[in-house]
């Protein structure tokens, strides 16, 4: 019985997996309809129907550690198509949802990050540090001096980095952990079930696919192969070339601040201020069309919490970053202040919570499809 | 009654242009019968015009226009004999004047040239004035004593308890019979049934005893439990039924015919109907003979038989790589049911709860064939089965492996909830060995939709083993007939009572006796009640008839019977042996002894007798012989190359209409063939293809339904039977100088009209290669 499979289905896999958005599952019965529609799908792999049965049987280990889930991006033509209302593009949402919390360490945080009880604790944590730490340090001033609004005064950049720059390395320290379970475990699950010659992972061969994989993904050109949520390619590309906009002038902030000692405000005709202002603007369109988009769709398609929680988040930061700069501007010093506090909520909630939120799929993803790419799966 | 004939020709859908129409008058002209014409018969002038005509004396019509399957209400003229004659369909719209081109004034003049679709025409008139000759007006068959109009329901389960509610909701009086002491069956048996109401998603609470609480309120209905059917004697409107308790032996208890090796002498001989009938009465030693009519027996006039199934039981070793006889947790569902209606789901081995459960729907050996006697139904079972397990037990698991899920019609809403339960899984799979591993067992399944081999973990395995219709061995209608106590030859459907499951569900190959539920395939409880009303409604259709005089089904309303001329019987008892519906009961000394009630009008025995003394008012060897001879067979005295002339005897129940459809569709077959449409093949007399081909015609071809295992003849056994006629002839033929290939059968069903032009003209064509029948002109 050596190569046989002993099947222990997880009841409460799959309860949880209904939890997730994915209360549909058990309805599939196999006809494969997703499967011809799904244009990821290889020639001998029939996705996503076996992971649909997977799910339905509660094979919890089979699915959380295929790296064929995240293959998918939600692209929603299976669920428009399947005849029995499982809507596969749930179940594979909900199973990346499981994945991202079971690789998110501690558990307890993961739990907490999805669960929308917990959302105003989780909000009033980064108040609460900034203002204990920026009360014991002083750097907090509640009374900022000088007739220009510079929010540096009100908050120091030596606070927001004091805690900035400890909450992006515990983030990069919990995905270094989650990365190495998965990376170990996807690519366990591919030589189990066939889906790789290759006996061991290489990292340099792997490198390169990842340099390799980038490209089409800033292109989404696997994204717009979708027929049904083809609009949402667009507004998933505002919002990643968005963050990667912020993160690129975060970036030269910070390394004109403590190199060259040149601190902001910096002049609207300044090109890094202009990239700011697109990427600032892009965030806020392109996560309000995310709105629209899920809305119009609803109820063909699931739209969980944790869909919703990322969302709002990129809205709320898009809003609040150019709120505190459209105020500035205004010199409305008060609201300013205000919002810019808000602003800095949201920006460590980003940090912190990335690596349980349904943003790690910026990680994940992007190794799956570069283990895609390495492997040779044909997608 | 004195005939009086007259010929009317329609000239309308074309007939009048294709057809010289003066000269097909001069054909009934010549014998001194009117001809007249018109343009549109089945309208309102053209029915005037044939009502005066009746109305001026004429009694025997024949109407030369449409088919007879079309207009058959517009031409019904009561107390006058009609014949249709179809120029229509297989003569003009079957050979169109582009394929078949009409003669040319100048070659009207030429001796030599002839008109093969005029010739065509003209014959079938010839034909119809030969039939009409030899027939005469049916009278209904009355019984000589007063019919009754009881009827019987055999079995008190679902089904039976339905029709008996059903009949008596229809006003008819109702006897009831079941073996068991209480009424319920199986249905009685079980924790839940599948759902037979909207939205048919939940296993609901057995109906069975809301069931007998109604039935009890039925001042129609008489309740007989522990009591069976002894014998059921005589014919519908007067079924003579001996009951009795269950296991009793009494003088009325119905005899079985003898085997068939004791039916000859040593030599292997067939020994005289005397010797015979002493035989069997010795082999039945204490019981009555069949025509023996027990005094004290109740009169019914029709019968349902809802005798129900048994748990299939397994043959020793037959599921043993399934562990099935040797692990007391491997079950049957008929065992998983008992278990389930008597409390919680255990293994039986040590009484623990059973949490995981593995149901198995098919043996998995050689191919993927289900259990024997399972079907949709067992699919059905295992799902609910698997819901009894959840409702059990909170963190239960069931797996279902099938090769098929069949849930048919709206219990596929059924199959739809049970599927989204969180513990049951399903697959497609072939449940290769069941192991012992610890206390449980592990089960080994393949080829599943997980796509590998895989192994589950199980308390307790689950056979979806069948249900067994009770009628497989057991006749329980113990019918006092010559041909036996049971349905004949229902080991072509493992038990099943069946006649045509397609066309005539409900009725047996016995007339006014219905099946109904399980005898006739496995059903859940809802399919049940409905067999269940279909069959009290064939009762009832049976006794009106009986009634009225007239054949039930499927010549609904004939009113003709066969006759017998009894002082030329020889005695061959080939008519009661042939009678696909024993309708026939031949007395001590091998006469047989009609049971017009039992009949169902096909014809059989007239196929049948060698003496040929059997026929039916309108129906018979002179009428159909005379048709034949009728046929004009043109001679090298006639024309230099004289047509060829070739027979055609067609089955009117699928190869006729298939012969119209080919004129509809404006297909074309020759026109040297001359068609007679018969009752069925079975009533194919050789004679008339003996006289065929003595008069000089060249071939002879019978179209009929398929027969074999999956036959389709609507008289169960009529292509079968001329087909064994067909083959015996050749010998005959031979001492003619004639070759056998002269005569050739042919199987169509009623959609085969687009290859049937094709059938008909190779036939043909082998016949010219055979060049003409040398008896031609004598």
């Amino acid at each position: 019985m050596a190569d046989r499979y002993m099947i222990e289905p997880d009841l409460n896999f799959i309860k949880e997996l209904n939890g997730m958005g994915a209360d549909t599952l058990k309805k599939c019965y196999q006809c494969a309809t997703c499967s011809v529609a799904c244009p990821i799908s290889p020639d001998d792999r029939p996705f996503p129907r076996k992971e649909m049965i997977a799910a339905s049987w509660g094979l919890k280990e089979k699915l959380i550690k295929s790296c064929d889930i995240w293959l998918c991006h939600n692209c929603g033509d299976c669920t428009t198509m399947c005849p029995r209302g499982a809507k596969p593009g749930d179940t594979l949402a909900a199973l990346r949802n499981y994945a991202i919390m079971d690789y998110g360490k501690p558990r307890a945080l993961a739990e907490a990050v999805n669960d929308p009880k917990k959302l105003p604790i989780l909000l009033l944590i980064p108040a609460v540090i900034f203002v204990i730490v920026g009360l014991i340090t002083g750097l907090l001033d509640f009374t900022p001096e000088g007739s220009e609004i510079v929010h540096s005064h009100f908050f120091s950049s030596w606070l927001v980095d004091l805690i900035m720059v400890p909450a992006s390395i515990w983030t990069v320290v919990i995905f270094a952990i989650g990365i190495k379970g998965f990376m170990k475990d996807i690519h366990e699950n591919a030589v189990a079930e066939g889906k790789t010659q290759k006996e061991k992972l290489e990292i340099v061969p792997f490198l390169k696919s990842i340099v390799n994989v980038i490209p089409k993904i800033l292109m989404h050109s696997k994204f717009s192969e979708c027929g049904e949520n083809e609009e949402r390619a667009t507004s998933h590309m505002m919002v990643l070339f968005g963050f990667i906009g912020l993160f690129i002038v975060t970036s030269i902030f910070f390394v004109t601040m403590y190199g060259f000692g040149i601190h902001g405000p910096y002049s609207q005709l300044n090109p890094v201020k202009w990239l700011a202002n697109i990427a600032g603007v892009a965030l806020v369109i392109g996560s309000a069309l995310m709105i629209k988009n899920r809305f119009a769709k609803q109820p063909d398609q699931n739209t969980t919490y944790k869909d919703w929680s990322l969302i709002g988040l990129a809205l709320a930061l898009g809003l609040t970053g150019m709120l505190t700069e459209m105020t500035r501007l205004g010199g409305a010093a008060g609201l300013s202040y205000t919002i810019y506090f808000i602003h800095l909520m949201f920006v460590f909630a980003l940090f912190v919570y990335l690596p349980y939120s349904k943003l790690a799929h910026l990680v994940y993803r992007t190794l799956a499809i570069a283990y895609a790419d390495y492997s040779g799966r044909k997608f | 009654m004195d005939k009086k004939y007259g010929v009317y020709i329609c000239t309308g859908c074309g007939i009048g242009e294709s057809l010289d129409i003066p000269k097909l008058c001069e054909v009934p002209e010549e014998e001194g019968i009117t001809c007249k014409t018109h343009g549109q018969f089945c309208g309102k002038e053209g029915l005037e015009m044939l009502q005066q005509e009746i109305d001026g004396g004429v009694n025997t019509l024949m109407i030369a226009a449409c088919s007879p399957r079309v207009n058959y209400d517009t031409f019904d003229f009561p107390g006058s004999i009609v014949d249709r004659v179809n120029i229509r369909e297989q003569v003009v719209w079957s050979h169109p004047r582009d394929k078949f081109p009409a003669l040319t004034e100048e070659e009207k003049e030429d001796e030599e040239k002839f008109d093969r679709v005029q010739m065509m025409a003209e014959d079938y008139l010839r034909m119809s004035m030969a039939k009409t000759e030899r027939i005469i007006l049916p009278e209904p068959y009355k019984l000589e004593e007063e019919m009754s109009k009881k009827i019987l329901v055999i079995g008190g389960g679902v089904t039976g308890i339905t029709a008996a509610m059903d009949a008596a909701k229809a006003g008819y009086e109702v006897t009831l019979v079941e073996k068991e002491e209480k009424l319920g069956g199986y249905a009685a048996k079980m924790r839940k049934q599948i759902p037979v109401d909207e939205p048919y998603e939940k296993p609901m609470k057995p109906m069975i005893g809301g069931l007998i609480d109604e039935l009890n309120g039925f001042s129609n209905v008489t309740v007989k439990t522990s009591t069976v059917v002894a014998r059921l004697a005589g014919q519908p409107g007067e079924f003579f039924v001996t009951f009795k308790k269950p296991g009793e032996k009494i003088e009325f208890d119905v005899p079985y015919p003898l085997p068939e090796e004791m039916t000859v002498d040593e030599s292997g001989k067939e020994l005289d109907a005397e010797t015979l009938h002493q035989k069997f009465m010795e082999y039945n030693e204490g019981r009555k003979d069949i025509l023996t009519i027990d005094p004290n027996a109740e009169k019914f006039g029709a019968v349902v038989l809802a005798a129900g199934w048994k748990p299939y039981k397994p043959k020793e070793g037959e599921f043993a790589h399934l562990g099935f006889g040797e692990n007391p947790d491997v079950i049957t569902n008929y065992q998983f049911e008992e278990m389930a209606a008597a409390g919680k789901i255990t293994r039986p081995s040590d009484g623990q709860p059973a949490k995981s459960v593995v149901f198995v729907q098919t043996p998995g050996k050689e191919d993927d064939a289900d259990f024997s006697y399972s079907g949709s139904t067992a699919s059905l079972v295992a799902l609910k089965h698997a819901t009894y397990l959840r409702e059990d037990y909170d963190d239960a698991k069931a797996y279902i492996f099938y090769q098929h899920m069949r849930t048919p019609g709206l219990s596929e809403n059924f199959y739809k909830s049970v599927q989204q339960d969180t513990g049951i899984f399903l697959s497609k799979g072939k449940v290769s060995a069941v192991s012992k591993n610890g206390d449980g067992l592990t089960v080994e399944a393949e080829d599943t939709l997980l796509g590998e081999k895989i192994g589950v973990k199980a308390d307790l395995v689950v056979l979806g083993t069948g249900m067994v219709p009770a009628t497989k061995d057991d006749p329980v209608v113990n019918m006092a007939y010559r041909q036996g106590p049971g349905f004949r030859d229902i080991d072509l459907f493992n038990g099943y009572v069946d006649s045509n499951f397609i066309c005539f569900p409900y009725e047996t190959q016995r007339t006014g006796i219905y099946a109904a539920g399980t005898i006739r395939r496995n059903m859940t409880m809802g399919e049940c009640m409905e067999d269940a009303a279909g069959a009290a409604l064939k009762t009832i259709q049976s006794l009106e008839s009986v009634n009225r005089g007239v054949s039930v089904h499927p010549r609904s309303g004939d009113m003709t019977f066969p006759d017998f001329f009894f002082q030329r019987c020889t005695q061959c008892k080939r008519c009661t042996q042939e009678c696909p519906f024993g309708a026939l009961d031949d007395d001590a000394k091998g006469t047989p002894k009609p049971n017009p009630t039992r009949c169902r009008r096909c014809g059989t025995c007239m196929g049948a007798c060698p003496e040929r003394i059997i026929g039916f008012a309108d129906y018979s060897i002179d009428s159909i012989g005379s048709m034949v001879k009728a046929v004009q067979v043109p001679s090298e005295d006639d024309y230099t190359e004289p047509p060829f002339r070739v027979l055609g005897i067609v089955c009117e129940n699928d190869a006729y209409p298939a012969l119209d459809i080919i004129g509809l569709n404006k297909g074309a077959f020759s026109a040297d063939v001359r068609l007679i449409p018969v009752r069925c093949l079975g009533s194919m007399n050789v004679i008339w293809i003996k006289d065929a081909l003595s008069q000089g015609m060249d071939g002879v071809f019978l179209l009929g339904c398929k027969h074999g295992d999956d036959y389709q003849c609507h008289f169960v056994k009529g292509s079968e039977l001329a087909d064994i006629r067909v083959k015996k002839i050749g010998d005959a033929l031979a001492s003619l100088a004639l070759e056998h290939e002269r005569v050739a059968q042919f199987e169509v069903a009623i959609d085969d009209y687009d290859k049937l032009p094709k059938i008909i003209n190779d036939f043909v064509e082998s016949i010219e290669a055979l060049g003409p029948n040398p008896f031609k002109g004598f």
